[in-house]
Formats: C-alpha cells, structure tokens, sequence
C-alpha cells in the first residue's frame, strides 16, 4: 500500500512537472535549442505565464551572460556567472532550472553565451511587455503599451482593459486607449472595429496610419460601404492631425536651427560686425571650445594622455560617477568661454592689432592662424573626430501633441536668448559695453576722450571669442568635435552677419532666425511642391527632382535667396551708420 | 692626415656603404604599389589601409616572398584628390613599373584611376565595399559587390518582420546606385513601394531613377530626417537602411539617440560604419545598431585571433612614420586587402609568372584563400566569392555576430536582376 502510494505521489510529480513546466525551464529549453525559429516558438510559450522571476534571466540572456554549458557526457545545461573572479578568470556558476550552484567553477571566455537575435529579443520583449505594463518607469511602460497595440494580437485586450481601469497618468491612458482601439482593429465584429476607428479619430492617432491604411484596402475589397467611410473619416483626422504637427515640428526645428546660426554667429558678429576684422580663424576659436568641453568631460571621467609633437601630457581625472559626472558640461560651458576669450586675446596681440587698417591683410593673416590652429588640434588630439557624450539631461525629449522636442533643442534656444540678451546688456548696460561702443564708433575720437583703444579692443576681440567658444561647447552636442569642425560653420557665421548687417546684434539675431526656418520649411515642404515645380518651363523636372533632396535644395535656396536679397540690400537688414566702416 | 689615412678611411666608408646595399641586390625584389590617400579627409579611413598592406607584405617576405622574391612596396599618397589618384597610378605603372597596385577607397577615385589601368594593362586590387556595376579585367574586386553586403542585410531584416525601409545616404554614387538596387530588390520580395521611405526621383518618362534620402557630406542638421523617420517608423515594423559615409553619422545618431528612437523600435543598418569608423563615433549611441561586413574583429576562428595578434604585434615594432599605434582594430576592407595580397602571391606562384595577363588567368581560374574572415575564392568576373556577416554594434565599438551567410558569389551586375 505505502509502495503503492510512492509510485503514484512519483508520477503527479512528473505529471505537475511535465504540465506546468517552470518558466526557468522553458527559458533552459529555448537557450539549447538549435534553430532560432524553435527557439522563438519556446519563449512563446512564457507569454501570459510568467512572473517578474524571470526578468533577471532575460536580462542575463540579452546581455550575453547566460552560458551554455557542456559537463562531458551529459546533456548541455544553462548557467549564470556570478561572484568573484579567481586567478583563472573562473566564477561559480549556478543552474538556471535548479539554481543551485554548479561544482565546477567556469570561465566566461571558454563558454558560448546563448545567442539571440533582433527577432528573439522581441519576443523576450513581448513576453516582458505583459509584466512592463504595470511598471514604473513611464517609458517602459508606454514601450510596452505601444508594442501590444502595433501588435494587434487580440488575446492581449484583457491585459490592456485591465491595466486601463487603474491607469492614472494621462499619457498611459491615451497610449492605453490608442493600443486598444489598434487591437481591436482586427476584431471580428463589425461593431467593434467601427468603434475602434471612430476612437483612433478622435485620438487623431498618427500611429494608426498604416492600420487603418490596412483596414481600408479590406473594407474596400469586401465592399464594406460603412467600414470603409469610417476609416476614410479616420485616415482624413489623422492626416489633419499630421499637418499641424508638421507644422509645430518646422516651426520648433526652425527655432532651434535658428538658434544654433545665431550662437555660432554671435561672435562674429562682434569682431567682425563692430569691429570690423575679417575674423577667418572664428571656425577655430569654436572648435577650441568643443574641444575645452571635450578635456572636461575627460577630466570628470578618467583623465586624459595627450602627446602633442611628441610630448606626453597625462592629465589626471576624478573619477566622478552619476550626476556629478554628467554635470561636467556645465563647467566646460565657462572654461570653454574663457579657453576660447584667452586664445583671442593671444590672437588679438600676436597678429590682429597691428592689421586693423588693413582688411585684406587681416583676411589672409586670420586665415593663415585658422589652417595652424587647425593642425594644432589634429597634432593635440589626433586627426580623428572625439568623442563628446551627452549627459542625460541633454539626450532626453518631450512630446507635446506629437512634436518632438528634444532636450537639447530646447537647451539651444533657452542658450541663445540667454546669450543674446547678455551680450546686449553687457554693451547697452555697462561701462564696458560703452568704452567697445565708442571705439568702435569712432576710434580716433575715442583716443582722444581719453579711452584705451588698444585694451578696449583686445577685450572685445576676447567677447567675441569667447562666444564663439560657448558656441562650439554646444556644438559639441549635437555634431562631430573635429579639427576641421569650425570650416563647417564659418560659412554659416558670415553668411548670417553679412544678411543681418554688419555692425547690429539684431540684425545677427533675426538673420538667424529667418535662415534657420527658411531653410527648416524648404527642407519640410519642397517635396510637398515637387509636384507643382515639375509645371516650371525646361527646367520643371529637374527642379522637382532636387526638391526631393530637401536637405540639398534647402541649402541651395537659401544661398540663392542671400544672393538675391544682397543685391537689393548690399549692407544687410541693418545698414549700420558708423564712420569707421566707411 | 696622411694620404694612406684618407684612403684607409675611404675604403672603410666604402665598405659600409656597400654593406648598406648589398642586401638589396643580392636579392631580387617586385615592386608592388600601395596607392592610399595618407593626406586629405579619407585619410583617416585609408591610413589603416596602408597600414595593414605593409605588415601583410612584411608577412610574406619573412617567409621568403613571392616566387623567391620579396615585395618592395612603392608608397604613393593620393591625397584625397581624385585627379592626382590618377597621375600617381600612372607614375606607378609607368615610371616605377609595379606588378600589381592595391588602392583605392573611395568609388570616384577608382573610377578616375580606372582609365590609366586599363591603358597600361596594370592590375589594380580593390578591398573597399562598392556598387557594382562595373567590370574591368584590370580591377580585382576583393571589395563587397552589393549582393554581398546590402541585399544579405535587407534579407535578415525581412526575416526579422521588417516591413518599412527607410532609405538614407550621403550623395554620391555608391549610396545612389545601391539604393537603387535596393528599391528592386525590396520591391521583388513583395515590399510595397509605400513602404520604402526617403522619396524618389523620376525621369520625364516616369521611370525611377533615384531612391531614398540623401543629405551632402558634412551635412550636420538631421532634425528634419529623424522627424519624418518617427512618423515613418510610428507603426512599428520599420528600419533605416544608411549608407551615410564618414563623420555625418555622428550628427545623425545623436539626434536618431534624442528623438527617443532605439534598435529596437526601428534599427538602423548601416553600410559605411565598420569597426574603424567607431575610433571616431559615439559608440554608445549605436548599441543594437546593425552593420554587414564579410568580416568583423569579433570572429571566433584561430585564423582570425592569430591575424589580429599578428597585425598587433607589427603595429608596436612598427618604425612607419606617424604611424597610429593605439585603440587600433581590424575591420572588413582591411582584411579585404589582406586577403588579396595573398590571392595575388597565389594567382602569381599559379601562373609562375608576374605577367598582369597570366595571374589574370590564374585568378579566373579560380583560387583561394582562407583568410581571417574565412575562406574567399576568386571568380571568372574579377570579384571574390566570400562569407557574409550580420553583427550588431557593442558599446565597446565592436560587432556581435547575428548571423552569417556562407560562400555568397559576388555579382557586380544587379540592376535590372530583381523583377517581381
């Protein structure tokens, strides 16, 4: 009788194990298995029947530290690495279906991790999106909201109706009614599907357009008259949505592109504008700042070995972790300020100042420096570009009603008003800005009042400069940090004064601003015209060609309409009336 | 001093120099032309180039050269300006008479030195990913033919469920006519044309002539391109294919990183990046990013650790002035290069001669080598068969290998080839 019992107690045992198979298990099954299609169909099975338990092992598999390993002579089991590494590099390895640990200690090197593919990672994502709807972080849970609604697998509504009751946070509540409505899409009454259109319309849901595109190629095939009216109503709000957010977008892109000419411009505007030097060495003056912001960031991280013809500097770094490394682009905006300021002054005193009767000569002199400051950094730094990271609260967005706005685009237009109306006060508000003012006015009456010309404009030569740095610690990120970085926007600087008219700061900033969203609408719009520019005599179908390349045609543009607009206006928005430009 | 002092020292001068020498001509040497821009904006990329072709000639010539001679490299700087790329291919197989060049990065340099090759009978070795649609007896291709690195990757992302495709590149030929390609071939695996992003350019008669996005090098404002890749990529199902070239990838990825795209919502493969490039690219922006070489540092065969540790150890004896010797990696045009010096010693100890025509026919015929990135063999067309990998960038700048597709025969005429 007892054996009896045994035997039966040992066979629900298989039975239970055979039948509610632990989700360890299947994960072991699915990382031995040898095709990725098996493997697929194996995780498949976790979705709906695993718990937070297995996140660590996924985790693990996404990340290459689950090993598969072969004891000889018994089936290929899979481990996890953890603990000290000994002198061999070995560490104790634990079984995953067990967790019990191993009695041999393994090397990592001597053991294939399992493999995974794009495919399989999305389907490890599947699986954990039905845990992720419920977690904490906002945007893995709006990921996963998102995924289960481009999925439009049906079975997953109650998961999302469930998580819809209780959600709180308005924007999971709208992706959570957007995921619904796109799930039931696929539904197979009628009712239901119009329903779902008739709340995608109201949510003017952009995501939708290929899904409801979907519905209407099947509503049309099978002749649904009212399927097919509601999905066409649906498509048209989405549409309508879309033109707005085009709109908000270019306008917020103009803003931002507009913002950047105007830093970067900034300081030309003064040595150039009120002083009248044919600065070519600006593009280097911003190069030097991104490449202050780049030995910051080195020095909050590890340091940094420099060998500059052949000398090797090491600089030691602090080792700073966390916010307060990431905060290192807030000090490199200073130093690159003063670096850039000190590095004009030197410029000012070495070549400048005994040019400034001489215009021609001070265009070649400068762009003489720009070639040697140029080799300099590649001499310093290497030819090859650096790296400058962005910390988190520059590589982050918002969306509002659909437009993007990025961290960092809105940092570039808070920066550029802040710096416009700090260079305005220092020169309208200060002793300073008086003394730069009246040299620049008139120097040889300035001279005569009593004013240090000579210092006076060594210090507005450091300004300028020292703009043009704080503009290439920006730059440094959203672009390369190079040698030849600054030849890419001396261009883009000149272009802006000489349209603003040189000699006013409010020219530079609305020249600014209308190049930048010129060129943002063009890029946004010509291949919207493509079409109406093909009607153009001779020329018609290549220019509709070129306005496909919108980046390409935006440029061109924008160069044709400088050129045009100068002949009408040779000395810019605002024509200065100052003796010393004449 | 003496007469017999200054004779003394003379022929002592004399002997030194003549000891300087003799090595030289006691044995005999083939001149071989390197033709790399050491100078300019490819430098960067073409300076490895170089680099790997000297220790892989250094190589052979410590196992006794080719045919009992050793290599003697003549250096020539193309200095990224096309037109010099041909003076100099002309002095190379004019004046200094080499047996065989190896050059060449850029498609515009190869189709500008291509004439002087063709007058001069020379044979130009090609390693760098291309578009095809050419065929000179004159180029050997070791470079990857289209089918062997774009069509590959859009087939992994069509077995991932990819059904969107962005296309995006920097303007020139290799991006425009791979594109090209591309919109065929996607087009042939049933992809609706709707579903190709990027715009497309027609001739009068309608006929498309140009497909996808392009933006000109050192273009640096991508705000646009990613805000129509986020509405294109809103529904999920969609990837970018890029051939964007050089440093604009970094201001594109960085803004691709801040609109909150990752490789999981929509990847981008890209043709142009390799483990080179990531000397100066935020890696850490490109995680999960995909790339398709025929060949990644991260290969896990003997012949491949032995080949990066080789290459490694030359790189610190290494006395080439203002050479790079630190972060250094090996990637898929360096080995491309590798590869086809040594298909050139085989083709020339197969013919038994260094004559251009004859390791012609030898390479025709069929040889092959197992290189660090596997085997490779020559075809009849001038371009090698070889394997393909998919990888997926690392935070460290490497790949991790998804998927590789075996012995692919490179086939430089494509367009045309994929109809429905």
């Amino acid at each position: 009788m007892r054996k009896t019992f045994i035997v039966i107690s040992a066979f629900l045992a298989g039975f239970v194990a055979v039948f509610a198979e632990a989700p360890q298990a299947i994960i072991a099954r699915a990382a031995v298995a040898k095709s990725e299609k098996t493997q697929g169909e194996i995780l498949t099975e976790l979705m709906g029947n695993a718990d937070e338990s297995i996140l660590p092992l996924l985790d693990a598999w996404r990340k290459d530290r689950l090993f598969l390993y072969e004891a000889p002579a018994k089936p290929t089991s899979v481990v996890l690495l953890d603990g000290a590494k000994d002198a061999q590099g070995a560490q104790q390895a634990t079984d995953i279906i067990t967790g019990k640990p191993l009695a041999v200690r393994l090397v990592a090197d001597d053991l294939n991790a399992a493999t995974h593919s794009a495919n399989l990672r999305r389907i490890m994502k599947a699986v954990l999106d039905l845990t992720d709807l419920s977690s904490a972080n906002p945007a893995k849970k709006l990921g996963a909201i998102a995924a289960i609604g481009q999925g439009q697998q049906i079975e997953k509504l109650p998961a999302l109706e469930k998580r819809l009751a209780v959600e709180t946070d308005p924007r999971a509540i709208k992706a959570l009614r957007e995921a619904l409505a796109l799930v039931r899409l696929r539904s197979p009454d009628a009712a239901v599907k119009l329903a779902a259109l008739k709340e995608l319309e109201a949510l003017e849901s952009l995501a939708s357009t290929d899904f409801v595109k979907t519905v209407i190629k099947d509503a049309a095939a099978a002749k649904d008259e009212r399927l097919l009216s509601a999905a066409r109503s649906a498509l048209q709000a989405v549409e309508r949505h879309r033109t707005v957010v085009d709109f908000g977008g270019t306008l917020f892109r103009s803003l931002s592109l507009g913002s950047i000419l105007i830093i970067v411009a900034l300081g030309l505007a003064i040595t150039f504008g009120l002083m009248g030097v044919i600065n070519m060495a600006h593009g280097e003056m911003i190069a030097i700042g991104a490449y202050t912001t780049y030995v910051v960031q080195n020095l909050f991280a590890n340091g940094l070995a420099l060998s500059p013809f052949g000398f090797s500097i090491g600089l030691p770094g602090l080792h700073a972790t966390g916010w307060w490394r990431e905060s290192y682009f807030l000090f490199a905006l200073p130093l690159s300020f003063l670096v850039a300021a000190a590095a004009g002054i030197l410029l000012e005193r070495g070549v400048i100042r005994f040019l400034y009767r001489r215009p021609l000569e001070s265009l070649l002199a400068t762009w003489g420096v720009s070639l040697l400051l140029q080799q300099l950094l590649r001499l310093t730094f290497g030819a090859n570009n650096v790296q400058v990271g962005s910390p988190a609260y520059l590589s982050g967005n918002w969306i509002v009603g659909d437009v993007l706005l990025g961290w960092n685009r809105v940092f570039v237009i808070g920066f550029a008003t802040l710096i416009v109306v700090g260079v305005w006060l220092v020169l309208t508000r200060t002793s300073v800005g008086l003394l730069i003012r009246s040299v620049t006015q008139n120097r040889s009456m300035a001279a005569c009042m009593g004013v240090r010309t000579e210092r006076v404009n060594m210090l507005t030569f450091a300004l300028g400069s020292g703009l043009a740095g704080l503009a290439g610690a920006f730059l440094s990120q959203i672009g390369n940090v190079g040698p030849s970085l600054g030849q890419s926007y001396v261009v883009d600087s000149f272009m802006v004064v000489v349209v603003g008219g040189v000699g006013d700061l409010v020219g530079t900033v609305i020249s600014g601003l209308g190049i930048g969203s010129f060129d943002q609408f063009t890029q946004q719009y010509s291949p919207t015209v493509a079409g109406a520019l093909a009607n153009v005599p001779f020329v018609g179908g290549a220019l509709q060609n070129l306005a496909q390349d919108s980046a390409v045609f935006g440029k061109i543009l924008v160069l044709c309409v400088i050129i045009l607009f100068l002949q009408w206006r040779p000395s810019g928005l605002f024509a200065a009336r100052s003796r010393s430009l004449d | 001093m003496s007469p017999t002092r200054i004779t003394s020292l003379l022929s002592v001068g004399a002997l030194a120099l003549a000891s300087l020498v003799s090595p030289a001509r006691a044995e005999e040497t083939v001149k071989v032309g390197v033709l790399h821009s050491l100078s300019g904006t490819m430098a960067i990329s073409e300076t490895s180039l170089r680099d790997v072709l000297l220790f892989t000639f250094d190589e052979i010539n410590a196992k006794g050269g080719v045919l009992g001679k050793k290599i003697e490299p003549v250096v020539v700087d193309g200095a990224s300006n096309w037109p010099l790329f041909a003076e100099k291919a002309k002095q190379l197989l004019e004046q200094d008479k080499v047996a065989v060049t190896f050059g060449c990065w850029t498609s515009v340099s190869r189709k500008s030195v291509l004439p002087v090759y063709e007058k001069n009978n020379g044979l130009l070795f090609y390693p760098v990913q291309y578009e095809g649609e050419e065929e000179s007896k004159n180029v050997a291709y070791t470079a990857e033919a289209v089918n062997q690195q774009a069509t590959p990757a859009v087939d992994y992302l069509l077995a991932q469920g990819v059904k969107k495709f962005y296309l995006l590149g920097s303007d020139y030929v290799y991006p425009q006519t791979t594109n090209l390609v591309l919109l065929e071939y996607l087009l042939s695996k049933g992809v609706p044309i709707e579903n190709i992003g990027g715009g497309f350019r027609k001739d009068a008669s309608g006929k498309i002539i140009s497909a996808g996005k392009y933006t000109p090098f050192g273009h640096t404002d991508y705000q646009q391109i990613v805000a129509e890749i986020k509405q294109f990529s809103a529904g999920g199902g969609a990837a970018v294919v890029s051939t964007l070239n050089g440093d604009t990838n970094v201001p594109f990825f960085k803004e691709y990183a801040a609109s909150g795209l990752t490789a999981e919502s929509c990847p981008v493969v890209s043709f142009s990046i390799s483990e080179d490039e990531f000397r100066g690219l935020p890696a850490d922006k490109l995680v999960g990013q995909l790339g398709c070489w025929t060949y990644f540092q991260s290969i896990k065969s003997p012949a491949n650790k032995k080949f990066v540790a080789d290459f490694q150890a030359w790189l610190g004896k290494s006395t080439v002035p203002g050479i790079v010797k630190d972060g250094r990696v090996t990637c898929s045009p360096m080995v491309l290069s590798y590869d086809g010096v040594y298909l050139w010693k085989a083709c020339v100890e197969k013919a038994g001669s260094f004559d251009v025509d004859k390791v012609r026919e030898a390479w025709k015929s069929g040889v092959s080598f197992d290189g660090p990135g596997g085997k490779v063999t020559t075809q009849p067309n001038m371009h090698l068969t070889k394997n393909v990998f998919i990888g997926e960038t690392k935070a460290d700048g490497q790949f991790k290998i998804l998927k590789s597709f075996d012995n692919v025969y490179g086939e430089p005429w494509l367009k045309g080839k994929f109809t429905k």
